[in-house]
Formats: C-alpha cells, structure tokens, sequence
C-alpha cells in the first residue's frame, strides 16, 4: 500500500530566527526525493520539523501511510514513529554505551515492529554483515561507516513506511559515501519505502533520486521532476559544481 | 596483630555477606542515579520506610520480614511513581534538574524521616524471623542466618533485574535513556514514560531492602544516612548504570569493610572503605564495569 508526505505552506523558526519559508514539498508514494542544499539552509530543520522534534509556526505536514492521511504537525515524536515514519538523524545519534545488537533491538521498540523484529533484523544483518560481526560491540566504539549502518539498520528495525535520512554521507570516506548512498536505493527497493533524503553531496544523491529540491535559506529555490533537470540547473551549478 | 588464616577467612565471608546486603541497598540507586541521572539522596530513607512497613506486619501480624518485603512492593512501585510525577512535573519537565532536584529529594529525605519519627518515634526497632539467631558452621567458618538470608535476597533481586534490563524492550530503553533521551524518542518511546517505570522499580527495591536491614540490625527513622555515603561509593565505584559493576563494588566494599573491621577495628572501615573508593576511581574513572 501506498505512503507518501505532503508539505504545505510549512514555516518554522528558532526563536526569533526564522530559519523555514513557505516550504511546499511532496514525496509520492515508492518515490526517493532527494532534498538538496549546502550547510544552514534548513534540511535538518525540515526534518525535524516532520518528526515533530520542532513546532513549525505554521504551516501542514500530511503524511499518507498505507492509505490513511496523518496530519503531523501537532504530534509527539513518538507518535510520529508509532505511524511508520522513521528518521535517521543528523550525527546519528546512536546509543553509544549500548552494544549493536542491543541499539536494533530498541529500533523495533514500537508494537508493530516487535511483531517482525526477527524478520528485519535477518534482514538488516543480511543488508550489513558487519553489523551481524560486530554485534556485541558497543556503538560508540565503531568507525564512522559502521554507526552510519547501525544508524540505518535501527531506522529500519522500526519498520517504516516512510523513511527520512539526514545527511548519510556526513563524515565518510568517498567510497564509503557512494556505497552508503547505493545501500539506500537496495533498501528503498526492498522495502518498498518512500524515502526523502537530506544530502549535500550533490552528485552522489542525484544518482539514486528520482527527484529533487534546491533549498537555500529556508526557501524551496528549485524543484527539478527529473535528475536531469537538477543536472542542468543554475542554482545547483552556482552552489555545487562552482560554473 | 598476627593475621590467621581462619580469622581472614571469616572476615572476607562475612564481607561477601555484608557486600550482597550493601548491594539491596544500593541497586535502587544504581538504577535512579546510574541509569537515570535522577540524584535520589532520599534513597535510603524509603529503605528505612521498607523496615518499618517489614516491622509493622512482623510485629501485627507475625508476617516474615522477607515476606513483608514482598507484599508491600507493589505499594513502594506507586509511591515511586507518584514521586516521580511530582518530580518530572515541577522540575525535569523544565530542565532544572541538577541542584534543584537534588534539593527535592534533601527535602523528601527529610520529610520521610519526621514522619517516621512522629510515628514510631526514635527508638530502635527489630523484626522476629527464626533465621534471626542461629549460623551455619561450615569449618571454621562461620555463616550468621541473619546475614546469609538478606544476602541471597539480594542476589535474586540484582538476577532478576539484571534479566529484566537486558531482556525486555523496556528494560534496554531503561539503559539507553540518560545517553539519548531524543534518540530514544525516535524509536518510538516516550521518555518519561520509561522513566516513571524505571524510577518506580527503582523504589520498589527499597521495600525488599528495608527488610534486609532489618533483619542485619535494628533500625530507628534517622538510620539510612549511615548507609548515603556507602550508597554512593558503591554506584560510582561500579560504573554509573552497570548492576553487575554495582554488585562486584558493593562485594568488593563490604570485604574490606569486614577485614579492616576484624583486623584493626570497626572504627577504621568506613576510612578504608572511602580510601578503596578514591583508588578505584584513580585507576578506573569509569568505575569498574564502566562502559
């Protein structure tokens, strides 16, 4: 069944600092959206906004899951998970004094993914098998690529329909960064999620998405239907390949 | 002084004993302050409340101690619970956690302790139970029933904690929410939730405590600040948030305590003990099981 998120006319600020401007945005069902822009512009803003981790000031975030309609904006962050959308934050934020296995577990905390914990976390091991090596290893003592695939198992583990991804590439190593980036497009796949991925590194996101947006300072710039026409773009040859 | 062999013995014996009654004491605290960064100095004064509950329904009703401690368990959970509602309420909800809870739980401590006093009064009181009196002889060396059996009552209570933290959704979201309370939140918990729970478990242990103590020794309202220093080393010296690190400190405590006791006098112990502690954390900063 169908999941997808529609923003609308979302503003948000930090105090007086208003940091998000009219944000309209739309990721259909099954789609990888890709939202681009450099450092300060306002991806992690927008994600936290969906995820109910910042009050936006106004504005309606409408999240479709398996064919009934949410309105997020007004909700907990826990009951924002509870309906299927899950986050992988900026820095991770992985439990580091608590083993591989034991910050997967907490993933598949909610009702929903208890019932099929053994199912993803087969899957999730099968999807990074250094995770499976390293599971009684704390998190915080893992190299910057494994936390960013235990960041990504335990997003998982909580079965979403919708998965919001901040910045994987942030702190990798270049192949790493591309082989992060290839490891979404296989789970969006498999599990057929709907995906918006916050990202700076242009070219590495814009292999996998079917679509993007350009924000700069807190404003959708440009929004290209295709990957070519974000290619092809002025802004994005402005900010990112320097002509 | 000439130190003999069956006189060590007995001495780290009865440390092992004391260790597991020191580890009751302290695992509620190793739960509140180690895994929840919630400073509950008033600790041990609901393990003097959990004597005197053991001792009304040993003196009334002739109900065993342990048995007592049982019972009224369910009773502590709630009285946790609303504590910590109180104190999430008016306080953690806010972010002003640090002092001002500190100074909360001064004032709760002390509230505890009137009101037992304007109940009970001051004098010392005991419990009855048949172990109370006699000692297994194993050798020479010698197993006091009144401190074997709170001893073994702890150890269950640490098993069973140990299995519930480890083992259950909650329990892990237990371990985890003083590292990432936001995290947490993510994976679908609600914070405060899981620490309602866990501080309500955490007074809950009180009630089996305060029978432990009760049956080791007589207890009168203003006890337990013997015990808030001896709390406090043993969580730190385990490593905040580790129950196995909590119960090899609290072993390692009450050994010390028991040979300097048996070898230099009773007066020297708690010198020791504190000096044990300032080395560990010397070497260790992390305490013992530190993660």
């Amino acid at each position: 069944m169908a999941s997808s998120l529609t923003i609308k006319g979302l503003d948000a600020a930090y105090g007086s600092v208003r940091v998000l401007e009219d944000i309209a945005l739309e990721v259909r069902a099954g789609e990888t959206v890709a939202l681009l822009g450099t450092n300060g512009n306002g991806k992690s803003t927008l994600m936290k906004c969906v995820m109910g981790m910042l009050r936006p000031v106004a504005g309606s975030i409408v999240a479709e899951i398996d064919g009934t309609r949410h309105e997020l904006n007004g909700l907990a962050t826990e009951e924002i998970v509870e309906l299927g959308v899950a986050l992988v934050p900026e820095g991770r934020r992985l439990f580091p004094k608590l083993t591989v296995e034991e910050n997967l577990y907490l993933g598949a905390y909610r009702r929903t993914a208890r019932a099929q914990l053994k199912r993803n976390l087969a899957h999730c091991f099968d999807a990074f098998p250094r995770l499976a090596e390293r599971r009684r290893q704390l998190a915080g003592d893992m190299s910057g690529g494994e936390q960013q695939m235990l960041a990504l198992g335990r997003a998982l583990m909580t079965a979403p329909r919708i998965l919001l991804i901040d910045e994987p590439s942030v702190g990798l190593a270049p192949l790493l960064v591309r082989r992060t980036i290839d490891k979404i497009k296989e789970l969006q796949e498999q599990y057929a999620l709907t995906v918006l991925m916050a990202e700076q590194n242009f070219t590495q996101a814009i292999r996998i998405a079917d679509r993007g947006y350009v924000i700069v300072h807190g404003k959708i710039a440009f929004a290209g239907e295709t990957a070519e026409e974000l290619n092809n773009n002025e802004l994005i040859r402005e900010f990112y390949l320097g002509a | 002084m000439e130190v003999s062999l069956d006189l060590l013995l007995n001495a780290v014996v009865s440390g092992v004993l004391l260790g597991g009654f020191y580890a009751a004491v302290s695992v509620g605290m190793a739960i509140s302050f180690g895994m929840l960064d919630i400073g509950n100095i008033a600790h041990p004064a609901f393990i003097i409340l959990g004597s005197f509950t053991a001792y009304i329904l040993n003196e009334r009703c002739g109900v065993d101690p342990i048995v007592a401690g049982i019972i009224v368990l369910p009773f502590f959970f709630l009285l946790g619970a609303g504590i910590y509602q109180v104190y999430h309420l008016a306080f953690e909800r806010r972010g002003e956690t640090a002092f001002i809870g500190l100074a909360f739980f001064f004032g709760i401590l002390f509230i505890a302790e009137v009101g037992l006093i304007l109940v009970f009064g001051v004098d010392y009181r005991f419990v009855d139970a048949p172990y109370i009196g006699p000692s297994l002889h194993l050798g020479f060396v010698d197993l006091p029933l009144r401190m074997l059996v709170p001893c073994l009552v702890s150890l269950v209570l640490i098993g069973l904690l140990q299995l519930f933290i480890s083992r259950t959704f909650i329990g892990r979201a237990i371990h985890a929410v003083s590292q990432d309370a936001g995290a947490l939140q993510l994976m679908g918990v609600r914070p405060s939730r899981v620490k309602l729970y866990a501080f309500s478990l955490s007074i809950a242990t009180a009630a089996l405590a305060g029978s432990c103590l009760i049956i080791i020794q007589p207890v009168e309202p203003s006890l337990g600040r013997d015990y808030i220093g001896r709390v406090f080393a043993v969580v730190v010296m385990g490593g905040m948030g580790s129950l196995s690190g909590m119960l090899i400190a609290a072993m390692a405590l009450g050994i010390v305590e028991s040979i300097t006791a048996t070898f230099y006098g009773p007066s020297w112990s708690p010198a020791v003990a504190f000096g044990f502690l300032l080395l560990t954390l010397a070497f260790r900063p992390a305490g013992i099981m530190g993660r």
